[in-house]
């Protein structure tokens, strides 16, 4: 290969080389653009069109300006070439077999809210999924001071209670006893900012304690019970 | 005296070589940016897709922009070989200029889409674009500061056979960056539209 040797071939030669490489490069860059402009061919077989119309540019610009296939040591410079071509296709390719194969094997959303209903999950890490659609009451728990109020909440399945932090810190409510926390309904801590409030959907039924986690003093506890 | 040319010859061909093997494995990077891009360039996450965002006349400046000056590249490169050195300056000054054109325009199209608030961190589609078509553009401006360095270099020396296997290497990258650029054009912008 190599740019013109200098004992390759003769200066009038790389220089149509060159001609003929630019005026077949620039055909074969306008009539793509043509068939993409004026639709005359749609869809999947103009995506192939154009890709064929690059592919038989690249091999014009291999032959015409790079000049591979010239030269003492072309050889191994060609071998090179088209295990780097090979190995570039299979990158490509795979990857696009591979997601597109994925992306068509994955649940749409439907199905999944679907799953989510008949397996009766009512929420995922405190975020209702569904199950609980609806209105129910909204139940309130405010922490001022380092004091709950009301230190019990009693509740229906399904209705919400609403965490207050009016403290002056950061409130992480964990649940069970302390050090050794449980989980409610997925959810192992919900964090409070000071000044906000997070709410979770009680699809869990079952009494359970509360507590700020960073001052276990702090702490208050709920009951589920169902709705009939 | 024979001798010490096939000597040189010799040389020439290793360091050639070792510079193809250097392209060959930025093509393997290129073909990494392709894959992600070919993958990601529908999840737009609602926003504007390619066929919203791209202006096909603008792309097909640049490629023009582009493959007329791989041409004088080519062009220049010959004229060095013949050892004419005023030639060599305007072919490689032509090719300079129209690199930093293309460039340019480059350089106008993310700056349009920055403001619409098209940006990097948009989403997956805008992410793999702007890394694929930058890090070609990057290749374009490391190419420029090395042919203006050649330049100043043979405007100061005049021609010499180091300088000459430097603007082969040269013409090699630049012939290899316009390649990529065909498959950018043919997959991210006709391919938005096909």
């Amino acid at each position: 290969m190599s740019t013109p040797a200098p004992h390759g071939m003769s200066e009038q030669k790389t220089l149509t080389s060159y001609v003929v490489g630019f005026l077949l490069s620039l055909s074969f860059t306008l009539m793509p653009y043509y068939l993409v402009v004026t639709h005359r061919v749609a869809g999947t077989s103009l995506l192939i069109t154009i890709l064929t119309f690059a592919m038989v540019q690249l091999l014009v610009q291999v032959i015409f300006f790079l000049h591979l296939g010239r030269g003492a040591s072309s050889q191994a410079n060609i071998y090179f070439f088209v295990g780097t071509f090979v190995a570039m296709l299979v990158v490509v390719v795979g990857s696009i077999v591979i997601i597109s194969n994925l992306h068509s094997n994955m649940t749409s959303l439907d199905q999944t809210k679907r799953i989510i209903d008949s397996e009766g999950i009512y929420q995922v890490s405190g975020e209702l999924t569904g199950a609980c659609r609806g209105h129910y009451p909204n139940h309130r728990v405010t922490i001022e001071n380092g004091k709950v109020t009301p230190l019990l909440t009693i509740a229906t399945k399904c209705d919400t209670l609403t965490f207050i932090d009016n403290d002056i810190v950061n409130v992480a409510i964990t649940f069970g006893p302390h050090i050794h926390h449980t989980s409610y309904a997925g959810l192992d801590i919900l964090s409070v900012p000071k000044a906000h409030t997070k709410t979770i959907t009680l699809s869990q039924t079952g009494t359970f304690l509360f507590h700020d986690h960073t001052r276990p003093e702090v702490k208050g506890s709920f009951a589920v019970v169902d709705a009939n | 005296m024979v001798n010490h040319e096939a000597h040189e010859a010799a040389a020439d061909e290793r360091v050639m070589f070792g510079f193809w093997v250097y392209l060959m494995t930025d093509l393997l990077l290129f073909s990494v940016l392709f894959a992600s891009y070919s993958v990601l360039h529908g999840n737009t996450v609602g926003g504007p897709t390619g066929r919203d965002l791209f202006t096909l006349p603008l792309a097909l400046q640049e490629t023009i922009l582009l493959l007329t000056s791989s041409f004088t590249c080519g062009l220049g490169l010959l004229a060095a070989r013949s050892n004419k050195k005023w030639q060599t300056l305007i072919c490689f000054g032509i090719t300079f200029i129209l690199g930093a054109l293309f460039l340019s325009l480059e350089m106008k199209e993310f700056t349009e889409f920055i403001h619409s608030g098209q940006t990097l961190q948009t989403n997956a589609f805008l992410s793999s674009f702007f890394v694929l078509v930058g890090t070609h553009g990057l290749h374009i401006t490391s190419g420029l500061l090395w042919m203006g360095v050649t330049m100043g270099y043979i405007l100061k020396r005049g021609l010499n056979k180091a300088l000459v296997r430097k603007l082969a290497l040269l013409s090699l990258f630049w012939h290899f960056l316009d390649i990529v650029w065909i498959f950018i054009f043919t997959i991210v912008y006709l391919g938005a539209f096909a």
